[in-house]
């Protein structure tokens, strides 16, 4: 039985370890943590299930076949994954080649997200962040990051001058640090 | 507005992947060559993995999950390569030529990776390769900087000797720590790194669990720099590790 088999909890770091040494097993104790986060934003951009089920093969692929792209300087795994899915996700809305080499993102996020009840816990809270933004600043964030507009897109869009939805979307983003770090 | 403030006015569309051509290109020749830029890009790349999160919910169907473990299972193995094996206690010139070596080992596996991919592939990825090689470069001025300081970490004398090493440099908050002989874990429990300063509380630099010889590394964990260590202690945590220790240290350091 593989190392990673025989622990009850394994930790993030324990099973990318495992999955570097070519352990089936460890890599399908990540799907079970993680696959729901993958499929859920690559299901909010592209709004299409079998187009997400395609992000999400080639997502845990990728870090198969490269796990050395993601280690402990990548930040929270978690949300490393939830930002390089957003990416591929997008860039396959706009038919073009991926644009981020995912070896350059790195997010710095807290708290530490590894699962279960503390994973729950912080998706209240950002909810809870996004409820309380006003409706125009909630809606200039979700455009450029779900739907991958630009900021001028969205001025285009929305009527409103270029400064007003910068303005408003680095306020968002402050916002949701804020429920973190207030 | 300086050029600085301008490029850190550009990030946050950065980070959204809304810069196109030459104002993309310009962000990324600059975060080469500028780590407070760096920081605050990794920062904002972390607000918007709270923002992807909020989407969370939906499950994906069982037959994505036979799909990805069937792709998997034929794929060829690898062979497993471990960061630190070996149990004889090292000296401090092994330890740092041993990490330099997993540095520089790292940088060509990858780029060896990507010498399979499309030359498109490849033009996509040079801007990464840049940056790995600018970290694999700062790691080993680290190693080898006059300016860092050693700590030595020993809990006992009956052997094996746990034993750490914490090799730190001020200016960058860089760390590079590695431990030898360590005791095994609970499964819910963690070993976590602490720096002391010389004033204020610890600080969290890092989560580690030793490997099946005992041995474990930190490489480059996230630190705030220009802080002056005092010294460098380890507890046992709960898994996730703490914000601040919840136990008395299992080891500190004791020279600097």
């Amino acid at each position: 039985m593989s190392r990673a088999a025989t622990n009850v909890v394994s930790t993030d770091a324990m099973l990318m370890s495992a999955i570097r040494s070519g352990d089936e097993q460890a890599m399908a104790q990540l799907y079970e943590r993680y696959s729901s986060i993958v499929y859920s934003v690559a299901l909010r951009v592209l709004g299409d299930t079998g187009a997400a089920e395609d992000i999400l093969q080639e997502v845990f692929m990728q870090l198969w076949r490269s796990p050395d792209t993601f280690d402990a300087t990548r930040g929270s795994l978690p949300g490393w994954l939830a930002v390089i899915t957003r990416n591929r996700a997008i860039d396959s809305l706009r038919k073009r080649r991926p644009e981020t080499d995912i070896t350059d993102v790195i997010v710095s996020i807290e708290p530490d997200l590894v699962g279960g009840a503390e994973l729950s816990r912080a998706l209240e809270r950002i909810r809870c962040a996004l409820g309380g933004m006003p409706p125009p600043q909630r809606s200039a964030l979700e455009m450029a990051f779900f739907e991958g507009l630009t900021h001028t897109e969205i001025a285009e869009k929305t009527g409103q001058p270029l400064g007003t939805i910068k303005t408003r979307i680095r306020a968002g983003l402050l916002t949701l640090r804020k429920a973190f770090n207030p | 507005m300086s050029v600085h403030e301008q490029f850190a006015d550009d990030l946050s569309p950065y980070a959204l992947g809304a810069l196109q051509g030459e104002e993309r290109l310009a962000v990324e020749k600059h975060l080469q060559d500028c780590p407070d830029c760096r920081h605050d890009l990794a920062q904002l790349q972390g607000d918007l993995a709270l923002l992807a999160l909020s989407a969370s919910g939906p499950k994906p169907p069982l037959r994505s999950r036979e799909r990805l473990m069937a792709a998997i299972a034929k794929e060829p193995r690898r062979t497993p390569v471990r960061l630190v094996k070996r149990k004889t206690w090292w000296t401090a010139v092994e330890w740092a030529t041993a990490a330099a070596a997993v540095a520089v080992l790292a940088l060509l596996l990858r780029q060896n990776t990507d010498m399979r991919q499309s030359l498109a592939a490849l033009e996509a990825n040079s801007t990464g390769q840049q940056e790995q090689l600018l970290q694999a470069k700062e790691l080993i001025a680290t190693l080898t900087s006059a300016d860092a300081v050693h700590f030595t970490l020993v809990a006992g004398k009956i052997p094996p000797q746990p034993q750490g090493k914490a090799i730190y440099l001020r200016g960058t908050g860089t760390l590079v720590f590695l431990a030898s002989n360590m005791p095994e874990l609970p499964p819910q429990k963690t070993y976590e790194l602490w720096l002391i300063p010389t004033s204020g509380a610890p600080i969290p630099a890092g989560l580690f669990r030793p490997d099946a010889h005992g041995s474990a590394a930190l490489i480059k964990p996230p630190l705030p720099t220009g802080v002056e260590a005092k010294t460098f202690a380890i507890t046992v945590e709960p898994g996730a590790g703490s914000a601040a220790p919840t136990s008395r240290p299992i080891m500190v350091g004791i020279g600097g």
